[in-house]
């Protein structure tokens, strides 16, 4: 066992409140598992070895330096946290008609214990970090959309991550029955730090969820998270998900079908700057017949830094008629930029439809030579040339504000990075 | 307009261009006829500024300024154009993108605004319509898909939308048939104003049917062996480059 793990597992131990019961369990297995090393195929390209150098911070000495990002023509309902501090008066919101917040730390006893049953419905115990987040978890955000209530405006969840700070946030999320919900999981970090978020949406029959998750940890703040989704019969999921890169970012999904007609769209983004890395791995479990996934994850990989993508679609015996498809392409800016991609399709169904691919490309000289000799400009050629594909999956985010700023804000990351 | 002097340039340490010299004025068309391997295609990219393509000697100037301290997208900017021999596909931009950014990027070079997309369609499709292609070219990616003579006809409507004040053709009669070819030779003429210049390279005499140059020269390893008026090139196509001794006319022939 590594120092860390053995720190965390102390740590764990004197959190002596509500969530203590919940936490045992996460500490037992903790006091089971290996830690990882790059032999084990989840951790093969990823190593921990920033975390295994540092010690567990328990409190949150300073501030965060970050602001909350504004995103022009947003109208969300905002949740801020700054390191383990809820910022936001959560009842002084003014929140529209069908649906309900409630944070851990403020919940009342009758709370808990809806918060104590939803806890770990959907994540799976695969995920070493998200035991972690188990353990050690500070607050959290438990949100429940009533059954037939549409709510349009956006729950915004902001992470900010403080200087030498750990933060061990949770969300948990439930759509009921036909209900139509847009959650909004923001995470920023830039100075040396610890996240691990972790989020759980339980999306009922007939409901649909449009979700967001922004990963957007660079340099030396460090983010292991994951967002779990079990989808009802008839149920949506949208996803988009974008991930910088920092010494250490990773982030797990899992989506899991329960019932049968669902549907879900995932589109994710990295963009990692000079030598960053970000390792994102989704495993879709189709365990029930008629069920569609369609995922796109695109990438661009700056010099030195390192990607990585693992995407697993698992399609049950019994999960005919499933749709299915995966598919990764990635750019890499110099000779030393590295993607590790792996499409995985796992089928024991036989009558299902699915596909996968991965696309590794680097810069085309001939192309950026061809544009340059009519007069454009190296960056916007360089745009024109490659910022296509990531664009083409920012404007099929169905809230034009996020999609606008990102746009906006992808667009400069990547001006910014250097072609080599 | 264009001044070359004693230019040299290698590509991967060979030398191709061994001391070349030109004199363009204003308004006129200089024909660059000669073998394989003669450098042709290489004057072009030198001039242009392609990557790879090192000058190792001599001067080269438009209009006064030393072309080869710029970068390839500043060189355009001061007037340079190239129409590529072989034009590049690029899915995924289309050609009316491409066009409207290479048009502002000029325009903003010389101080104007740029064109709405309203203006800039107007114009984009008057030079489409000019060279003869579909209107729906202008939605398709650059070059994705186009027919060889597609390709060269796109060139020179690019040429036609981006006033530049010297064109460097790279053998844009290869490939073509005659429909084509006058197609392309017509866009040519159509920009012949007196002041514009052309430097055309090409093969064959044909082309030469159609775009009169003033000057005929013949690019043989490197440099600039011999000169004259249009007959030259009549002289060329009639009896090939044996004057220039025996391994060319085998190369030749």
């Amino acid at each position: 066992m590594s120092q860390w793990l053995s720190e965390v597992i102390a740590a764990g131990q004197t959190r002596q409140d509500w969530l203590a019961p919940h936490r045992q369990v996460a500490l037992a297995e903790l006091e089971k598992v290996s830690w990882p090393v790059r032999r084990q195929e989840d951790w093969r390209f990823t190593p921990l070895l920033p975390i295994e150098k540092r010690s567990v911070a328990m409190s949150s000495p300073s501030d965060s330096a970050l602001a909350v990002p504004v995103i022009d023509d947003l109208t969300a309902i905002e949740l801020v946290f700054s390191g383990n501090t809820l910022l936001t008066d959560i009842k002084k919101l003014s929140l529209p008609d069908g649906f309900r917040i409630v944070t851990f730390a403020e919940a009342s006893t009758a709370q808990q214990d809806v918060i104590k049953t939803n806890l770990n419905k959907v994540k799976p115990t695969k995920h070493l970090f998200g035991q972690v987040n188990d353990a050690l978890l500070s607050d959290g955000v438990f949100i429940q959309y009533d059954a037939g209530k549409s709510v349009s405006t956006p729950v915004r969840i902001t992470q900010l991550a403080n200087n030498e700070g750990d933060q061990h946030m949770r969300v948990l999320v439930h759509v009921q029955e036909g209900a139509r919900a847009t959650v909004f999981e923001d995470g920023h970090g830039s100075t040396n730090s610890f996240n691990t978020a972790f989020s759980e949406f339980v999306i009922d029959d007939n409901a649909y969820l449009e979700h967001y998750r922004l990963a957007m940890y660079t340099g030396e703040a460090m983010h292991v998270g994951g967002c779990h989704f079990r989808l009802g019969e008839k149920s949506q999921l949208n996803s988009t998900l974008v991930g910088y890169g920092s010494q250490l970012s990773r982030l797990d999904i899992d989506v899991e079908y329960a019932g049968e007609f669902a549907n879900a769209k995932i589109n994710a983004m990295y963009l990692l700057a000079e030598g960053e890395l970000f390792d994102l791995h989704t495993t879709i479990e189709h365990a029930v017949p008629n069920c569609t996934t369609e995922e796109n994850a695109r990438g661009i990989v700056g010099d030195r830094a390192k990607a990585v993508f693992n995407g697993r679609i698992h399609i049950h015996r019994d999960a005919q008629k499933t749709l299915a498809e995966l598919n990764n392409r990635n750019l890499l800016l110099s000779r030393r930029a590295i993607i590790n991609t792996k499409p995985e399709l796992e089928i024991y169904a036989d009558d299902v439809k699915c596909a996968h691919g991965a696309t590794v490309a680097e810069i085309d000289e001939t192309a950026l030579y061809y544009l340059l000799t009519r007069g454009i400009k190296r960056s916007q050629a360089l745009i024109m040339l490659n910022f296509g594909f990531i664009q083409e999956l920012i404007k099929q985010m169905p809230n034009q504000a996020i999609s606008a700023w990102l746009l906006t804000q992808l667009h400069d990351r990547f001006v910014g990075m250097e072609v080599k | 307009m264009l001044s070359i002097d004693n230019l040299h340039a290698s590509v991967e340490d060979k030398t191709i261009i061994k001391g070349l010299n030109l004199e363009v004025k204003p308004g006129e068309v200089h024909a660059i006829m000669g073998p394989n391997g003669a450098g042709k295609s290489t004057l072009g990219y030198v001039l242009s500024g392609r990557e790879g393509y090192e000058v190792t000697g001599g001067s080269a100037t438009l209009n006064g300024k030393d072309l080869l301290e710029l970068e390839v997208e500043e060189r355009a900017r001061e007037g340079l154009f190239l129409a590529f021999q072989y034009p590049v596909e690029i899915p995924g931009v289309s050609n009316m993108e491409f066009l409207k950014e290479s048009v502002n990027a000029l325009r903003e070079h010389r101080g104007e605004e740029p064109l709405t997309a309203a203006e800039f369609l107007k114009k984009a499709k008057a030079a489409c319509k000019q060279v003869q292609l579909p209107l729906d070219f202008l939605k398709r990616g650059v070059n994705e898909g186009f027919s060889g003579g597609e390709k060269k006809r796109n060139e020179i409507m690019q040429m036609i939308l981006l006033e530049p004040k010297l064109c460097i053709l790279d053998e844009s009669d290869s490939g073509l048939d005659v429909d084509a070819l006058q197609v392309v030779a017509e866009g040519v003429n159509s920009q012949r104003d007196g002041k514009r210049s052309f430097v055309v390279v090409t093969h064959y005499q044909r082309l030469l049917d159609y775009i009169k140059p003033d000057f005929v020269h013949i690019l043989a390893d490197g440099e600039i062996v011999k000169s004259g008026d249009a007959s030259l090139a009549l002289e060329v196509e009639k009896s090939g480059y044996a004057f220039l001794g025996k391994a060319y006319e085998e190369a030749d022939a």
